[in-house]
């Protein structure tokens, strides 16, 4: 430490102030900066194996989990919290999942939940909206509704299925911005590919 | 850069208005050697410039900067401002989507969050001991915690999130990417606002008791800031059904049952940290920079603990971290609280001492309590000098416990 102290004296000699705040700078600068490009600059997708299922939340009684029905399904990683919200890609298509739990002594019908996503698709686009819906079953026979989403110049698809207890929701929108309507026509059944499991079943 | 020289009163020659403690013993013995007349640290004593050993005017003027702080203080204050012009953008290309689409329950988190924010500027500018904050300092510091690490932060959490989902697999990264996220990023954002205000507010920075109470400030900053985020976010995440009770109650969630534990308290532990080496003008020695960076890391282990999947979701989990992320910040608190108290007191009864007075009255000056008891004591036409005197003493006992705190 002989730089550090005064000759002789044994008192340390201050340190510049620019030193921290050069330190301070460079930490936010660094990870402001440095993760997304480290994130950019890797794979952001993994590959879901045939047959993979995606356990999407529980709540209540109920598990809900996705099969999927077509194999090439990616997961994007960086956009994917498990529990909350789901972005699978296949090609041009998009599969956003969302689980939903509305708040205690709410109607969580078909229909107000309907009419909820279509102001939770407003986030991404002010203009979106949600076609009329039409009444649809799961694989497992849970009822939802599924229509049709106008959003950015496109149509989407979107479907919502609350649990059967009402404890939560799935929302889900088929779309992507290059996807064509027969990109969609070719997976759309994996909106129905959701089911509820009883909790306590195996 | 010529290092900072902090408190060395024979470089500091204020104007007449900085004045000196009034003395009932005359002029003269303001050059007595006891006013401050150690200069920093614990070797013998530096003559100023003069030649002599006496102790300068006591530094009662604001926003006063040592030689080699001034330059500093400037590029701080830029820092500052830039962070928080940056950390604006990004937090509005984040939340713009969610505040238009969601107009009216913005409005209802922003009333709950200039609430929070009130209550909580008052509470840690009050836990200061002896005095409070300059306002002038203490918002700033706030303002950090709100656009700088907050628009910074949704960023770097956003890519590093990202990095977790590629080498655990998404699943364990649902569950581990926030403990495995925010203690790093989220931490190091609000301890680097610390940094940057104690050097561009030296003397409202000088140890650590400061170092707690702007730590808490910018904490409380990140978590209005945050609250307001995730109140929105729950519109969303509860299918919009009910958007003011999915507020009002994340907002209860967050500053009723785990506010105690939060943003606040990690980086008040932090904070502290740099009180610890800006009383040593960032040149510690082994033992102080081991202390220092044990209390961030005790932040950062306390935002582990608050953000993983340990002991579940369930009320004793939660208020099992609340209580470990409190408890450990309160521990700190009174610590340096305590030093800081003492020191003061102490170099108060030496003032008293020398000014004539009883040393239990003098000590009494340490808290708001005492002097407005004291001052309540004197006519009313002597109050405004009473209180001058006050204020000049207290601000000469800090000095001299910040000098202390090198010792």
């Amino acid at each position: 430490m002989a730089e550090a102290t005064e000759r002789g004296t044994g008192v340390r000699r201050p340190r510049s102030n620019w030193v921290p705040l050069a330190a301070a700078t460079g930490a936010v600068v660094l990870l402001g900066a440095g993760w997304p490009l480290l994130d950019a600059a890797t794979p952001s997708s993994q590959e879901l194996s045939s047959g993979h299922t995606v356990d999407v939340n529980s709540g209540g009684d109920y598990a809900a989990s996705l099969d999927l029905p077509q194999d090439g399904w990616n997961v994007d990683t960086t956009r994917t919290m498990a529990d909350q919200q789901y972005v699978l890609t296949r090609g041009p298509v998009e599969l956003d999942l969302t689980s939903v739990v509305p708040p205690q002594d709410t109607d969580a019908t078909p229909e107000n939940l309907w009419a909820g996503m279509e102001t939770t698709s407003r986030v991404h686009d002010a203009s979106a909206r949600l076609g009329r819906p039409e009444s649809t079953d799961t694989q497992d026979g849970t009822e939802g509704l599924v229509g049709d989403l106008h959003t950015q110049g496109r149509t989407e698809r979107a479907a919502v299925f609350p649990a059967p207890d009402g404890t939560f929701a799935v929302e889900m929108t088929l779309g992507g911005e290059d996807a064509t309507e027969a990109d969609l026509a070719a997976v759309e059944d994996v909106v129905e590919a959701v089911s509820f499991e009883h909790r306590g079943e195996s | 850069m010529t290092g900072r020289a902090p408190h060395e009163p024979g470089k500091h020659t204020p104007s007449h208005d900085e004045g000196q403690v009034p003395s009932p013993r005359g002029p003269g013995h303001e050059q007595e050697p006891a006013y401050g007349a150690r200069a920093h640290g614990t070797g013998p004593e530096v003559p100023g410039p003069d030649g002599d050993q006496a102790p300068g005017p006591v530094h009662i003027g604001r926003g006063t900067h040592e030689p080699g702080q001034r330059l500093p203080a400037l590029a701080a204050m830029a820092v500052l401002a830039a962070a928080c012009a940056i950390g604006l953008v990004l937090t509005w290309m984040y939340a713009s989507g969610i505040v238009r689409a969601y107009a009216w329950p913005a409005l209802l988190a922003s009333a709950l969050g200039v609430i929070t924010y009130l209550v909580g500027l008052f509470i840690f500018r009050r836990i200061r001991p002896v005095r409070a904050p300059r306002l002038t300092v203490a918002v700033p510091a706030t303002v950090w915690g709100i656009l700088a690490a907050t628009g910074v932060a949704a960023y770097a959490n956003t890519g590093m999130g990202g990095l977790w989902g590629q080498i655990l697999g998404y699943e364990t990264a649902g569950d581990w990417t926030a403990a495995l996220t925010a203690p790093l990023n989220e931490e190091i954002l609000k301890l680097a606002g610390v940094v940057v205000i104690a050097v561009a507010f030296p003397r409202a920075l000088r140890g650590p008791v400061d170092g707690f109470v702007l730590g808490a400030l910018v904490g409380l900053g990140f978590e209005v800031a945050e609250n307001f985020l995730y109140a929105l976010n729950s519109i969303s995440l509860s299918g919009a059904l009910a958007p003011a009770t999915s507020v009002t109650d994340s907002t209860v969630v967050r500053v009723v049952l785990t506010g105690l534990g939060s943003h606040w308290a990690m980086t008040a532990i932090a904070g502290t940290a740099v009180g610890v080496l800006a009383a040593v003008d960032w040149r510690p020695g082994p033992r102080r920079a081991l202390g220092a960076l044990g209390l961030v890391l005790l932040a950062m282990l306390g935002h582990f603990f608050f953000d993983s999947p340990l002991l579940g979701e369930g009320l004793v989990g939660i208020a099992a971290k609340v209580a470990f992320v409190f408890l450990s910040a309160m521990a700190v608190y009174f610590l340096v609280r305590h030093t800081h108290r003492s020191r003061v007191r102490k170099s108060l009864a030496q003032q008293g001492s020398e000014l004539g007075m009883r040393r239990s009255d003098a000590k009494k000056l340490a808290s708001r309590h005492g002097r407005n008891k004291a001052l309540a004591r004197v006519a009313r036409p002597e109050r405004p000098d009473v209180r001058r005197r006050q204020e000049k003493m207290v601000e000469e006992a800090e000095d001299r416990a910040a000098r202390h705190a090198v010792s």
